[in-house]
């Protein structure tokens, strides 16, 4: 068996296969050491770190001894290798478990399971029903007959409906033939791997004849197969190779903005460093020049004659040494310990949960969580994300009334129903156990024999493209092709009219009870445009009947004129449905009289062999039989939304975040179910739909729709048109109002490709930004990466994406922040993301608790330690002046290295992890707390500088209270004090005292961990002071620890306490005095909300009250139909029959000619029907 | 709904207060009143601590006397290196009018001198001066040997450049009775200095021990000599020397240097009366423009302050209190506003639930109104 996959262009030169190993991962165990180091040190710090370490070691300007670097250093590169060693170990875990799924492959001639990773190119895969596909395959034979075989596609496009793909009938023919696929030995000539997911170009050879292969032939990777008992393949991408994989985009080092502002603050540090460098090195060389000449050689130190220029250059470089600790090394791994802290309350988080699936919330990726807290977009995938997938008939207008509405206890009506099924034995038995209908009015009403409510079953149950076939057990099994279909049968069904099987010819049901067969005379199939699809059949009585159901819009048009009352409850009743989000479908049906049914039959054979404008011929005479119609009533699917999405959709768009749909799925469905999960809501000013099909038309689409925007801003004369992110925080500004405003924008696959262009996208950008939603529908996954890319890179928000299949995987890869729903059967999005959950509700709890505290407690954290460290490291500038700018520190080296890792970590840290400004509670009550972080108000320059200012300040309180007492002192026995040991100790126990004072100021939470770190932290202090400062430490390292007895004999002067006390004192009161100001003067919300809470408590607890608004449904047409065109061809040609009545052989190559027919109508129609969408 | 496998419970997380982030805790508020009353108080006490200070101040009796220009002569000739060898000693007389109450003490005060200079601040050995290893002389560059080789004892820039100046305090009771004041030449140094830190070599002959040894080229007298009357005075253990070694913070320090023996006379101290003090003058301040006095002071309860922590409680004090003020005024005038606007951004603060119960119930609404 030869097969050869090649590239046309090559050559025919055999292309490099790709195994089907997928690789999620970043090291592996050789480069992981290398490239991990090489990693870290493209931090700028780290490098930095690197750079003073190598300073250290030159002894003329070594102001400080090397360990004062290489420890800290040593440590967190340590740390963060061992993170990115675990992060990456998971990986490959998941990585492994994808690799080792099992496929049957055929080797050898036999049949032989394999696991995924070992799957090769050109062997042949036997697929059973339900399983994941493992690589983009040649379909070669199903058990379906023709080759047929069924696929469903959600993981790569996120479309539901099943989709039909089709072997070639030179290979069909193999079957399950083992011997005979064994020895198929054709080869394939196709395309080099792309993304394009609709399309597949190649040429099969076999047999001396060629054969071209199109999509239809191919199975994809991350496909299931359905309704399809087997088939067989023939592997042509394997891994990396997939159009799946082809499609994820690459694993990106996700940065967040903290993390960016902070490398930008690190840069400016370190120009801050370089100028306090120079105005010393200036110093030493004047104070050289002046004093210190005369004083060496006062010394005799004439070693080296050194000019004040040379020593001013050492002396810059000794700076630089000592004035280091402004950028802490430990800053990076404290943010990161915060960060690894808080990805573990995301990971213990009970209330995100799921019990149904035993999933708890996983943070995957451990260094974004304060972006969390800064999500000002969302692109939300919808099948499976939003909603779960099931459609489940809901509710019914039959004649002008409505059935299915239970206020009460639905489960007590539930098992009413079950038990009061009045022809139980029939109907029971056929029953699905998953349908629920808590209605027993329509039960009465079939039993009473309403004849409107008999017919209206009777449509359902004719009326489709739906499939039955008897499984082993005798039980009746539907194959679907649209899921909406399944459940309006299955209705029908559970109503005791029962549709039991079909031949090209007849549809047999059982009604109530008993079998009727129905000739099937005409089949009018489904198209977008038509929006609708009708049979023609004969009953028994000889009677022939036209049952259409479609969308409201179009059938209202078509109905008798005798109709219009009930028209008009009808429709009603459909505003009604669609308020609730569920999809209409129109029902209505026609008399036809025989001899205006034979003309019409005869016309359209006419028009069906003719050669020119066949479909506008056929269109016509369609348009023709279906009027005059006897409207029926609506029927109301639910396409259920997961738990909670509403309320979830709510609370993020009252947090100003704004949510984006990105569907695979059509445009109906989109809109409805965005209308349906409260991302679109009928109270919105306008929508704007861009569907077109041209550069020129998308761009003329794009101006109107924005003309109209700003007309009507303009009209609305709210003022100020800018496109968000600038309004402040400003309580109920008008501003607000506007850039809020209520606009939605639908887009569609198509135009979106068009708008994505260079020119146009400014346009797309600056419109999607003023609405407050956007739905894109019918986009491939690249795409939706694109969406996110344009939002990401243009706007400079902060994004998040959310999905849950394959199809996704781009997406959230190329977001900030990308959230994968877990739980699901395909693994790939939970695999790509940072976030992982099991349901979208749980993404409220993500963003509005567990963001907004990262946020603030990582801004805390910052503040609190860019202070930390000035008040720390500028003492060492006032000093300067005072010890000739010799680089002399202020503290004991010890102190120094150790400051930063133990004194004062672990205060601020618990300060990191552990404070909250306002409960859990409060955070999703009141979502505008989120709005800070959007508008990045907690941690941005001015922050910075403002508490770089209080860290100078400090250090200037700190030099000069102690510098000022100690100017003409003596200890209280006389003795010197004004020594520098004494000096050091002071400075530093005073620092110490102060920034722990302070952090205690700033912990708003005072757990009994920040109890334990910020009393502890002092204690450990002391001690070291002490251990370090006896004698026994000095009689075995009288060089490292010349300290001795300093601790004894300073902390036991008054005065030094006096300093201490008053430095204290005249360093936090300042700071309070202006935090107390501004909380008065300009208080936060969180402030706001504390201190209303607390007048409430105080006053009577009353309840959040908001105008009630009722809300009327504007809203015309829920109708979605997830159904596709040529299914009405698959039926009346039997091709997708069992083999119950076999198609004669001779009429084989008939059947074969008009199959081929139909695949290529469908393709051309499909073409079209993207196009014109 | 389908039970949960057993298994499968084990992954719900811990409900425990720490991991639920439901730790008990204490909230910091800082409401009106508690940040008034810190403030007072704190205010209040450092007022009052700067009082007492100011005040006990007060009762310091300090005289200081520079006599970096009053003994002209000798320092033009300390300016010429050369003239090293040279004896020169100057008298300043003069007149205490007030008596100088318990004990005394006499200091030597320098400015301009910087030790804390770093690479000044590091030349020395501390392995050394313990005696562990005498001839360590590792980080004294560079003063680490002498011109023969010979290894510095002790070595190093600090010691080489010890005050070396000697003075003698004198009561002219009158013009013929000049009574040298007893001055006690130890307690001078810190205790874990003078017992820890240095040490001499276990031996009864020290300069037997550092002989091989060069002295301080700047130096007299080797160190073995610096007290020869005091066995337990010397060598490193010379108190002086101690006290010179603990190298200053700032370039203007004083040092302690004898303490009033409080016996005949001066049992309750230096009575009033003329004074002179007579100086050896060694060391050659004019040289790096710094100056030198003598400073006679007593102490009080935390020793010998100035006034300026004193000064400084005070203005802090002060601070806070006008702070208070500030805070209470601009209380007062917000607060007539506040409670108005309070209730009014509140009901902005947009309330979820309302907002969610409306968007789920609104359907149920409907419906029912059908």
């Amino acid at each position: 068996r030869a097969i050869m996959n090649a590239l046309p262009q090559t050559n025919m030169m055999p292309f490099l296969f790709q195994d089907n190993r997928i690789h999620t991962s970043k090291y592996n165990i050789l480069t992981f050491l290398p490239v991990n180091l090489f990693e870290q040190f493209q931090r700028v710090a780290n490098a930095y770190f690197l750079f003073l370490l190598i300073l250290q070691l030159i002894p003329e300007i070594s102001s400080l001894n090397w360990f004062t670097t290489i420890v800290p250093l040593v440590l967190v590169i340590t740390i963060t290798a061992v993170k990115d060693a675990t992060d990456d170990y998971f990986r490959h875990k998941s990585d492994n478990q994808v690799n080792n799924r099992h496929s049957e492959v055929l080797i050898n001639s036999k049949l032989q399971k394999e696991k995924w990773m070992n799957v090769k190119v050109g062997d042949i895969i036997k697929l059973e029903n339900n399983q994941f596909v493992a690589a983009d395959l040649l379909l070669l034979s199903s058990s379906e007959p023709h080759g047929l075989c069924y696929i469903e596609t959600a993981e790569l496009d996120g479309e539901t409906n099943l989709k039909v793909r089709h072997a070639l009938p030179v290979t069909s023919e193999l079957g399950e033939d083992i011997s005979r696929l064994a020895s198929f030995d054709g080869i394939v000539v196709c395309e080099a791997p792309n993304n394009k997911l609709d399309k597949f170009m190649g040429v099969l050879s076999w047999k001396d004849s060629k054969h071209s292969l199109s999509n239809q032939k191919i199975i994809l990777r991350g496909c299931i197969l359905r309704n399809t008992s087997w088939c067989f393949g023939m592997v042509i991408f394997a891994g990396p190779d997939t159009k799946l994989m082809q499609n994820s985009g690459k694993t990106k080092f996700k940065r967040t903005n903290i993390d960016r502002l902070m490398n930008t603050l690190v840069l400016w540090i370190f120009g801050f460093l370089g100028c306090l460098g120079i105005i010393l090195a200036i110093g030493n060389s004047i104070w050289e020049k002046e004093v210190g000449g005369q004083f060496r050689t006062f010394l005799f130190w004439h070693e080296g004659e050194k000019n004040s220029v040379s020593s001013g250059f050492l002396a810059f470089w000794s700076y630089v040494i000592i004035l280091n600790t402004v950028i802490p090394i430990s800053l990076y791994v404290s943010v990161e310990v915060i960060r690894l802290g808080h990805s573990y309350f995301i990971n213990w988080d009970q209330k995100m949960y799921y019990s149904g699936k035993a999933t708890p919330a996983e943070a995957r990726t451990t260094t974004l969580n304060e972006e969390l807290g800064q999500i000002e977009y969302i692109f939300s995938d919808k099948t499976g994300t939003l909603t779960q997938n099931i459609m489940s008939f809901k509710k019914c207008s039959i004649n002008g009334r409505i059935y299915g509405e239970v206020q009460d206890d639905m489960g007590h009506k539930k098992e009413i129903v079950k038990e009061e099924e009045p022809l139980g034995f029939s109907v029971k038995s056929q029953a699905e156990s998953t349908f629920h209908f808590f209605d027993h009015n329509l039960m009465e009403a079939i039993n009473l024999g309403d004849p409107k409510v008999h017919e209206f079953l009777r449509l359902l149950a004719l009326c489709h493209t739906v499939m039955s076939e008897e499984n082993s057990a005798g039980q009746l099994i539907y194959q679907v092709q649209s899921p909406d279909e399944g459940a309006l049968v299955t209705a029908a069904r559970n109503f005791g009219f029962i549709f039991k099987s079909r031949t090209p010819e007849t549809i047999t049901i059982e009604e109530l009870g008993t079998l009727v067969t129905y000739q099937l005379l005409a089949f009018l199939d489904f198209n977008n445009v038509r929006k609708r699809m009708s049979v023609i059949v004969r009953n028994p009585e000889g009677q022939i009947k036209l049952y259409s159901k479609g969308a409201d819009t179009i059938l209202f048009e078509k109905l008798h004129p005798s109709n219009q009352d009930l028209l008009s409850s009808t429709s009603d009743h459909l505003n009604e449905f669609a308020g609730e989000g569920l999809r209409t479908l129109v029902v209505a049906y026609r008399d036809l009289d025989d001899k205006y049914f034979t003309v019409w039959q005869k016309m359209l054979e006419d028009a069906n062999t003719a050669i020119d404008e066949k479909e506008e011929r056929i269109s016509v005479l369609y348009e023709e039989i279906e009027r005059d119609m006897m409207l029926l009533g609506a029927t109301a699917v639910e396409d259920k939304l997961q738990e909670g999405v509403i309320e979830t959709v709510t609370s993020l768009s009252l947090a100003n975040i704004k949510i984006w749909v990105l569907t695979g799925d059509k445009q109906e469905t989109a809109v409805n179910i965005s209308y349906a999960c409260n991302v679109m809501t009928d109270d919105m000013d306008d929508v704007f739909v861009i569907a077109g099909s041209t550069v020129v038309e998308v761009r003329e689409e794009l101006r109107k729709a924005r003309e109209n925007l700003f007309g009507q801003r303009r009209s609305s004369s709210t003022g100020d048109v800018v496109c968000k992110k600038k309004q402040q925080l400003e309580l109920g500004s008008i501003e607000e109002e506007t850039t809020t405003g209520d606009y939605a924008l639908v887009i569609n696959g198509h135009s979106l490709a068009h708008a994505l262009e260079s020119d146009v996208k400014n346009d797309l950008l600056e419109l999607a930004c003023m609405c407050k939603t956007v739905v894109c529908c019918r986009v491939t996954p690249l795409q939706k990466a694109q969406v996110v890319e344009l939002v990401k890179k243009h706007r400079n928000a902060v994004t998040l994406a959310i999905g849950d299949g394959a199809n996704d995987v781009s997406m959230i890869k190329s977001a900030h922040i990308g959230v994968g729903i877990s739980g699901q059967e395909g693994m790939q999005a939970v695999l790509a993301s940072d976030y992982s959950f099991a349901q979208f509700k749980y993404l409220q709890r993500l963003l509005l608790v567990h963001g907004r505290w990262s946020y603030f407690r990582m801004c805390k954290f910052l503040c609190y330690f860019f202070y930390k460290n000035f008040a720390f490291t500028f003492v060492h500038f006032w000093f300067g002046f005072f010890c000739g700018f010799s680089a002399q520190t202020v503290y004991d080296q010890w102190f120094i290295t150790l400051f930063n890792i133990v004194y004062t970590s672990l205060p601020v840290l618990a300060m990191g992890i552990f404070d909250q400004d306002v409960n859990d509670k409060n955070s999703i009550d009141y979502p505008r707390l989120y709005e800070p972080g959007q508008l990045n108000l907690l941690f941005n320059k001015r922050r910075f500088f403002i508490c770089v200012a209080h860290g100078i300040y400090t250090s200037l309180v700190l030099f000069v209270i102690p510098y000022g007492a100690f100017y003409n002192t003596a200890g209280e026995d006389g003795q010197h004090i004004a020594d520098y040991q004494t000096f050091a100790v002071t400075m530093a126990t005073s620092l110490v005292i102060v920034v722990s004072v302070q952090v205690a100021l700033d912990t708003s939470y005072w757990t009994v961990i920040n109890h334990v770190f910020i009393w502890g932290s002092i204690t450990v202090y002391f001690s070291i002071l002490f251990t370090m400062h006896s004698n026994g430490i000095f009689g075995i390292f009288p060089d490292q620890f010349p300290f001795v007895g300093n601790a004894q004999y300073s902390l036991g002067q008054k005065c030094i306490w006096l300093v201490i006390l008053l430095t204290t004192v005249a360093s936090v009161i300042p700071v309070i005095v202006f935090r107390v100001l501004n909380m008065d003067l300009y208080p936060t919300l969180s402030d706001q909300l504390r201190r209303w809470q607390k007048a409430q408590r105080r006053a009577r607890p009353t309840s959040c009250r908001r105008p009630q608004t009722r809300r009327s449904s504007s809203r015309r047409s829920g109708y979605a139909f997830a159904h596709q065109e040529g299914y009405g061809e698959l039926i009346t040609s039997g091709k997708n029959m069992r083999a119950q009545n076999p198609p004669p052989t001779s009429g084989l190559e008939k059947t074969l000619h008009n199959n081929a027919s139909w695949i290529c109508t469908m393709s051309s129609f499909s073409q079209v029907k993207t196009m014109k969408v | 709904m389908e039970l949960i496998p057993e298994q499968n419970l084990s992954r719900l997380p811990e409900n425990s207060a720490l991991k639920q982030q439901m730790l008990p805790a204490h909230k910091l508020k800082f409401s009106i009143t508690t940040v008034l009353s810190i403030y007072i108080a704190t205010g209040v006490f450092c007022i009052a601590v700067g009082t007492i200070l100011l005040f006990s101040a007060k009762n310091i009796r300090e005289i200081e006397i520079n006599y970096t220009n009053i003994c002209a002569n000798c320092a033009e000739m300390r300016e010429n290196a050369l003239n090293f060898d040279k004896e020169c000693t100057c008298s300043i007389p003069f007149h205490l009018q007030e008596k100088m109450k318990g004990d005394v003490y006499m200091y030597y005060k320098l400015y301009g001198f910087y030790q804390n200079v770093q690479q000044y601040s590091l030349s020395r050995s501390n392995r050394q001066l313990l005696s562990k290893d005498i001839w360590d002389v590792q980080d004294c560059a560079p003063f680490k040997v002498s011109h023969n080789d010979t290894p510095i004892v002790p070595c190093g820039a600090i010691a080489n450049s010890m005050f070396n100046d000697t003075i003698i305090l004198s009561y002219i009771l009158n013009s013929s009775i000049h009574i040298r004041v007893p001055m006690l030449k130890n307690g001078l140094a810190w205790w874990t200095d003078k017992y820890v830190k240095f040490r001499n070599p276990n031996a009864i002959n020290l300069s037997n021990e550092f002989a091989g040894s060069a002295k301080p080229p700047f130096w007299r007298k080797p160190v073995y000599e610096l007290d020869s009357d005091d066995p337990g005075n010397n060598g490193f253990l010379n108190e002086d020397f101690i006290v010179w070694m603990r190298t200053a913070a700032f370039p203007t320090f004083k040092k302690l240097y004898r303490r009033l023996y409080r016996v005949q006379y001066f049992i309750e101290g230096l009575p009033v009366g003329n004074y002179s003090f007579n100086i050896s003058y060694n060391f050659p301040v004019t040289r790096f423009q710094g100056e030198k006095s003598v400073v006679l002071s007593t102490l009080i309860w935390s020793g010998g302050s100035s006034l300026f922590l004193g000064l400084t409680y005070m203005m802090t004090g002060l601070l806070t209190l006008l702070a208070s003020a500030v805070i209470w005024i601009i209380y007062l005038m917000k607060k007539k506003n506040t409670s108005m606007s309070l209730q009014e951004s509140m009901q902005d603060l947009p309330c979820r639930k309302a907002e969610v119960d409306n968007a789920v119930s609104e359907p149920k609404v409907s419906a029912v109104s059908q």
